[in-house]
């Protein structure tokens, strides 16, 4: 694998850690939410 | 160039290209392969349209695995069909763009009909309040979810046409097709986080009162990530494999 | 890479797709069944939807046009709202009136946040509000007399 198909790759994980995150993070703000509020 | 006497057979991908007479097997070979393409091709948009109407969809499943297992009937067989990835990302980025357009085009051009209004605010209450919270009030009708008529307008003319333009020239194996297909799949990252950051602002109208609060909602809309799975192979393809 | 490396590696070794280089393989695989997840669950969850909200809101018990009306009357709070079946052709988006213009009956705490107060609805519960209006509407008529 060469140096650019290794930065491409890492860069790809990076993007999906992120993108899922960003996900998780709302959804456990809205969770908090949920348990603070009477919904 | 075609020699009436050469009797058809199975080109093999391995001696096709290299006799001294392969251009007429290349043309036979390409001439199978558009067909058998074009074959499972006709299983794929059938079960893909029918998964795209929601109720009909374990109809359309079937169909659509079918015209997935042709394609890798055909490939076995050497000939020169699309790659199977090519084949899913495109169909399902397809399915996903009607299955949210078609939900809000309802919601815009068809919110006074008795269907609507009972699945809609039949849904909304049981995950998402914003297609339940005063629906039918605002001068339009439909969802009244502060930010929401925006959002639906916007994806329902800009991205999700265009990602189906996109989706249908990379299924042709076009370039541009790749690559506008990399831009409109980005463009997830702006909708998704537009989105859900629009909802969490006004959550209480969102799921306060719903069957299930938050959890529905997510449960449900999860499976749209389909975008966020097609970046990355859209990045690692060989973009050779995609002419002009 | 356009000769198509993939259908000459057949020694043994599993053939990569066109378009797969080597470096990027296993991720392709698994990006390829995450996909077939989403699709699968797309599918399954487009089918279930319509007939599992029918069933929750109290079909068929409850006729289409009286789930609408049942849930009208949540989501204004007001028991004499009715869903008008067909609406006229040019409400909206043709420039009519909404089906809720006016209305003055909803119960939401307004401010920039506007916090709604209606009860959460159960299963099938629709159709126990439904019977316990009408049996209080003829108790009431009948009272009278």
């Amino acid at each position: 694998m060469n140096e650019q198909d290794r930065k491409r790759k890492r860069a790809l994980i990076v993007f999906q850690i992120v993108i899922y995150g960003f996900l998780l993070t709302m959804f456990l703000i809205q969770m908090n939410m949920y348990m603070n509020r009477d919904w | 160039m075609n020699l009436p006497t050469f009797t058809r057979r199975r080109a093999s991908a391995d001696t096709a290209k290299t006799t001294a007479t392969s251009s007429v097997t290349y043309d036979q070979h390409h001439e199978q392969s558009r067909a058998a393409q074009r074959h499972a091709d006709i299983w794929l948009t059938i079960g893909t349209a029918l998964m795209g109407t929601f109720v009909l969809g374990f109809i359309g499943l079937p169909i659509f695995l079918r015209g997935v297992w042709l394609q890798r009937q055909a490939q076995k067989a050497g000939l020169s069909v699309r790659p199977i990835m090519v084949t899913l990302i495109g169909y399902l980025v397809v399915l996903d763009a009607f299955l949210n357009s078609i939900g809000w085009i309802l919601d815009l051009g068809a919110s006074h009909t008795l269907i609507t209004r009972v699945f809609f605010t039949a849904w909304g209450n049981f995950v998402d309040n914003g297609y339940f919270w005063h629906y039918n009030e605002l001068w339009i009708g439909g969802s009244s979810a502060p930010g929401e008529k925006g959002w639906e307008v916007t994806l329902i003319f800009t991205v999700f046409p265009m990602r189906v333009a996109a989706a249908i020239a990379f299924l042709q194996m076009k370039r541009w097709g790749h690559q506008w297909l990399t831009v409109t799949c980005w463009f997830g990252v702006v909708i998704w986080v537009g989105y859900v950051v629009n909802m969490t602002m006004y959550a209480d109208i969102r799921f306060d009162g719903t069957v299930l609060p938050v959890v529905g909602w997510w449960l449900y809309d999860i499976f749209y990530i389909t975008p966020f799975l097609a970046i990355p192979y859209l990045h690692t393809v060989n973009r050779e494999i995609f002419s002009d | 890479m356009s000769t198509s490396p993939a259908s000459t590696e057949n020694t043994g070794e599993k053939e990569l797709p066109l378009g797969t280089t080597p470096a990027f393989a296993g991720m392709h695989k698994w990006l390829k069944r995450g996909i077939f997840v989403c699709l699968f669950a797309l599918v399954v969850e487009g089918a279930f939807t319509v007939p599992a909200l029918a069933l929750w809101y109290g079909w068929p018990t409850l006729s289409f046009t009286e789930i609408c009306s049942e849930l009208m009357k949540v989501r204004y709070s007001d028991d004499t709202v009715e869903c008008e079946h067909p609406y006229p052709v040019d409400g909206p988006p043709f420039g009519g009136k909404p089906e809720a213009a006016d209305q003055t009956t909803a119960r939401d705490e307004w401010g920039v946040q506007p916090k709604p107060d209606y009860g959460r609805i159960g299963f099938r519960e629709l159709i126990r509000i439904h019977e316990e209006r009408i049996a209080r509407q003829e108790a009431q008529n009948a009272a009278p007399r």
